[in-house]
């Protein structure tokens, strides 16, 4: 059985490992055999560096941030190294260091700070991929999950407006939920209460599995959790106002701050974070919309094919084509500082498409240059320079959805558009930029 | 008297002057003016005097007794700076159904009448029952726009939804998507047809698709449906009065059946206009103000039983005409 707190550290099984076995801050900087014994225990850790081996709870902590960061520049890795993190076995080491985790950042760096985002999202992931790992017991990880949820829903209902995060992303559809006056149904009985008379010619239990799946409940309950983390640093911030702050966990909270700092270089040093790299716009690899925009409008709609459609894929899949993969926000120049490539490549290029119009975009109506200029993030200027840039945000590549409902006449999927689910023209960029 | 002729210069005067009342304009306006943006049509060309903002209704009062401007619209968005559409924060939630553009009417006319508003406000009604019994939203306004509705929704927590989010909504609301019809679970893959899924997306579709067939006429253009399908179509259609929905597809046949709901199901994107929804500031017309094309009172409904637009939307100045 795989205990809920592997799961959920903020569970009450977790909160009682850390009642008895977490109290002394000033030994957690200590060797702790039973920790590395238990790591040793794994078959498929990775042993071959004695580094990988955490040695006491704030080594666990940074493992866990390192873990995090590397996994976000190589996202299909399954990092050997980190295996322990994927077994049960370090369970109640793993919540005593989610609490040290979220106490550090709680003290030192508020509920609103990078640190602090950084920490839920850490949380998310793990759990998800947790999950992940548990595909091979499916019995064994439904069982977890359920009761999981069921110890969060008892205290909550789950309204679907708590996704919209997950929705927006596409990670769930709306469509996927089943909702009854605003509240995702989860629970049997609740499944039962509202719609059993209602179903004909079936049995309410099957149609009960069938629509109230796996999937979105592990997802519901990743959210809930790290709606939870947040909340948890939140009250330990508001608590550290009145007592004196723990000279260990502001000493540990540094730690964090430089582990994560490692992730902020790694997207500053001019890549766009994963591992697509900002490089010359290949043409061929253009999604059917894209070319079909190019190729200039006849009709109607030219102004929004050109300003609030081209211009933001032409300078993302030029300078961020992995902006949807990564958390930092890039202004044009952190990529490209002296605006070379974005006045000599990008600009010309969506020019072309302009007059390619019928009739020409810019001859009826010269001040939608200006619109272009404000779309790349350079404000309502008639030129493009550096003292604008951020009076207007770098508009981010519009998704499938939206190209269907606003110019519709662009849309002809083909086989890779469908396979990639028709999210995010980009997306079918990076796909091929990739192979 | 002649209803849907444009008013006059001198009709506006009258309204705006004798007939208005800012105690007309909706609270939910009044409460927030200070943070919307307004729009005006002076001329009857399109709302291009933009970027105005009242810091009280007073102010606006006014501007429109003295300018009783052609049209007058409102931001749906909230601004820290109306007057520069900066600092975004919030937006209603809107759903606009333009009697006009309804992909079925059973009335055929050319622009709007008495039988495709009413049918608009079935449409409404359909779409409010969703969004208060499936999404749970609570805080819904219906503003009657002068050639259809507006739906308009204050909940907190759906107001700082982004476009992405918006366009979901609407899809599940109108029924924009086919539902699935293959399931599984451990044991196997199931067939589900929507019409045998009681609740969520899959029931919300199949009331959309009830609605669209029982007011498709034999002049109804839909895709990929020839004149011989949609006679069968009409033919069967009273089968559905008593949900027997199987039967149905049995007599259409399933794979002509399955095109039938094809097609409403592109149709049912234009029950909205999809790009009010999805855009975060749009302005919409000012409830109480002049529809000046139709001479009708943008209007908002407070008993949707009981409103009439031709009772209760008609300034007075539109009963005096054939005088
Ligand atoms: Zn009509």
């Amino acid at each position: 059985m795989i205990p809920m707190s592997f799961i959920n550290p903020l569970s009450d099984e977790g909160k009682q490992i850390v009642r008895k076995d977490g109290g002394d801050l000033d030994r957690i900087y200590e060797e702790n055999n039973q920790l590395i014994a238990s790591i040793n225990s794994i078959k498929s850790q990775k042993i071959s560096d004695d580094d990988y081996i955490p040695k006491n709870y704030v080594d666990l902590v940074i493992k866990r941030i390192e873990w995090y960061v590397e996994k976000k520049s190589d996202s299909k890795n399954k990092f050997k190294k980190y295996a322990f993190l994927f077994d049960s076995k370090i369970t109640k080491f793993d919540v005593i260091a989610f609490y040290i985790l979220c106490q550090a950042v709680g003290i030192k760096f508020g509920p609103n700070s990078r640190e602090s985002r950084a920490i839920v999202e850490l949380q998310g992931q793990l759990i998800e991929n947790r999950l992940e790992e548990l595909n091979f017991n499916r019995r064994a990880k439904r069982e977890v999950v359920q009761q999981v949820m069921n110890e969060l829903i008892v205290e909550d209902r789950i309204r679907w407006t708590l996704l919209a995060d997950l929705i927006s992303s596409k990670k769930i559809s709306l469509q996927d939920l089943v909702l009854k006056e605003g509240n995702i149904i989860l629970d049997r009985e609740e499944f039962m209460e509202h719609f059993e008379e209602m179903i004909k010619n079936r049995q309410p239990e099957k149609m009960y599995n069938i629509f109230i799946g796996d999937r979105i409940k592990e997802l519901i309950i990743i959210k809930m959790i790290m709606q939870n983390t947040e909340n948890y640093i939140k009250n330990v911030h508001e608590m550290s106002n009145t007592v004196e702050p723990n000279p260990t966990l502001l000493k540990i909270a540094d730690e964090i701050s430089e582990a994560l700092s490692k992730e902020i270089r790694h997207y500053s040093s001019g890549f766009a974070g994963g591992n697509a790299e900002a490089s010359p716009l290949n043409a061929e690899l253009f999604p059917p919309c894209i070319k079909l925009a190019l190729e200039g409008i006849k009709s109607g709609g030219r102004n929004e094919v050109i300003v609030l459609f081209l211009t933001p894929f032409l300078s993302y899949a030029r300078l961020n084509p992995s902006v949807f993969g990564s958390n930092t926000t890039l202004k044009i120049s952190d990529v490209d500082p002296d605006l070379n490539v974005t006045k000599n490549e990008i600009i010309p290029m969506i020019y072309d498409a302009a007059d390619r119009c019928i009739p020409p975009l810019f001859d009826d109506q010269p001040q939608e240059k200006v619109n272009i200029n404000a779309k790349l993030g350079f404000g309502m200027h008639s030129d493009l320079s550096l003292q604008h840039e951020g009076e207007t945000k770098w508009y981010t590549p519009m998704g499938c959805d939206k190209v269907k409902m606003n110019m519709p006449a662009l849309c002809k999927p083909d086989e890779i558009c469908k396979r990639l689910k028709e999210i995010n023209p980009l997306f079918y960029y990076l796909d091929k930029m990739k192979k | 008297m002649e209803m849907f002729k444009p008013a006059t210069l001198e009709e506006r005067r009258i309204y705006y002057r004798e007939e208005w009342d800012i105690k007309q304009v909706s609270d939910f306006i009044s409460n927030s003016i200070e943070n919307r943006e307004f729009g005006f049509d002076h001329f009857g060309k399109g709302p291009n005097d933009r970027y105005k903002v009242f810091n009280t209704p007073d102010y606006l009062k006014r501007f429109l007794k003295s300018k009783t401007p052609f049209a007058a619209y409102c931001s749906v968005a909230f601004y820290e700076k109306p007057r520069r559409r900066k600092g975004w924060i919030k937006s209603e939630l809107v759903f606009d159904v333009d009697a006009k553009d309804i992909p079925i009417r059973t009335c055929g006319c050319d622009d709007v009448c008495e039988i495709c508003l009413r049918e608009a406000k079935e449409i409404v009604e359909g779409l409010i029952d969703t969004l208060k019994g499936d999404l749970g939203l609570k805080d819904i306004h219906l503003i009657y726009s002068g050639r259809g509705y507006h739906i308009r929704i204050f909940d907190a927590d759906v107001m700082i939804m982004d476009s992405d989010v918006r366009s979901q909504i609407l899809k599940y609301v109108v029924g924009a998507d086919l539902p699935k019809d293959k399931y599984d679970d451990d044991n196997g893959i199931y067939n589900l047809e929507h019409f045998s899924i009681p609740f969520g997306y899959p029931w919300v579709f199949t009331q959309r698709v009830k609605y669209a067939i029982n007011h498709l006429t034999v002049d109804s253009k839909l895709e990929d449906v020839n004149g011989k399908l949609l006679k069968d179509v009409l033919t069967n259609r009273n089968l559905l009065e008593r949900n027997q929905w199987g039967l149905f597809k049995t007599n259409i046949g399933p794979v002509r059946y399955k095109k039938v709901i094809k097609a409403i199901t592109s149709l049912n994107m234009s029950l909205v206009d999809a790009k009010v929804t999805i855009d975060l500031k749009r302005i919409l017309r000012l409830p109480s103000s002049l529809h000046s094309k139709v001479s009708m009172r943008c209007t908002e409904v407070k008993n949707i039983d009981t409103f009439d637009p031709f009772e209760d939307a008609v300034p007075g100045f539109v009963w005096e005409r054939n005088e």
